[in-house]
């Protein structure tokens, strides 16, 4: 009988097939552990005592958000400073400010932001991502949105616009009137300042090259 | 070639997404070398078998 070639070998197959599959399922359950650990919300005390968690918890709310360039990363992070006023308080506790998030969260998924927006990687590109919106230099101090809107903050501008965006043409697409309501438009912005609190690695990829949007403070 | 590691959590995952040779060496060690192995083990086991 002729020599028989390892590479037409069943057994050879076999195994190698066996070691990758099994190697990978191994390397799979220790990623979903290790990005659990990762993603996991910080809380109030992780705030107050200035602990960097990637996500940080819902009173993150209280407290200004600024994007900056990080050398040594090579793009912009969120950065948490002082309080800073949210629809006029800056004292939301645990309770309220998770119950507002999650307000937010439920609105952005029963008006289905994601048909036209980016949330976290996940959406469309038809109207502009959100992940970092709240950091958007038009809605500061120096933006068109807040005169165009006529309030004079932020949180406002963007609850003003999201209840009736309709009336408030920009040179982008416009956005429909979906109904939302006053407290749901609250909620929605909160939902949006969480959102861009979160080190999402410098994802969306130069947002922070936007006019004044890195250290803009 | 090898990128410095920034990530802001020190993790396994971390270092192997810090650019492609890193990726490329890991996966040739843990797919190309035991498959060499086995590819011999096999081969062996032929030649007895004959």
């Amino acid at each position: 009988m002729a020599n028989k070639s390892v590479w037409s070998d069943n057994r050879f197959w076999q195994r190698s097939a066996t070691w990758v599959t099994g190697f990978a399922s191994i390397l799979l359950i220790w990623l979903t552990f290790d990005t659990s650990a990762q993603i996991a919300m910080g809380n109030d005390e992780d705030l107050k005592n200035g602990v960097t968690k990637r996500v940080p918890g819902p009173t993150v709310i209280n407290y200004k958000i600024t994007y900056e360039m990080d050398a040594k990363r090579g793009h912009e992070v969120p950065v948490i400073g002082g309080k800073e006023k949210f629809f006029g308080r800056d004292d939301w506790s645990e309770e309220e400010a998770r119950a507002l998030l999650h307000l937010g969260k439920l609105g952005s998924q029963a008006k289905n932001c994601m048909d036209c927006h980016t949330l976290l990687g996940n959406g469309a590109y038809y109207a502009p991502d959100l992940t970092k919106a709240w950091l958007d230099p038009a809605w500061g101090p120096d933006g068109a949105m807040q005169a165009l809107t006529g309030k004079n903050t932020k949180e406002e501008a963007m609850a003003e616009f999201l209840q009736h965006p309709d009336q408030f043409p920009t040179h982008a697409r416009m956005m429909p009137d979906l109904g939302i309501t006053a407290e749901e438009a609250k909620g929605l912005v909160a939902f949006l300042k969480h959102m861009s609190s979160i080190d999402t690695n410098g994802f969306p990829r130069n947002f922070g090259r936007m006019q004044g949007a890195i250290n803009g403070k | 070639m090898f990128e410095p590691f920034t990530d802001v959590v020190p993790s396994f995952f971390g270092w192997l997404n810090q650019g492609p040779l890193t990726l490329t060496i890991f996966l040739h060690t843990v797919i190309v070398l035991p498959m060499i192995w086995i590819y011999f083990q096999e081969k062996k086991r032929l030649e007895n078998e004959n």
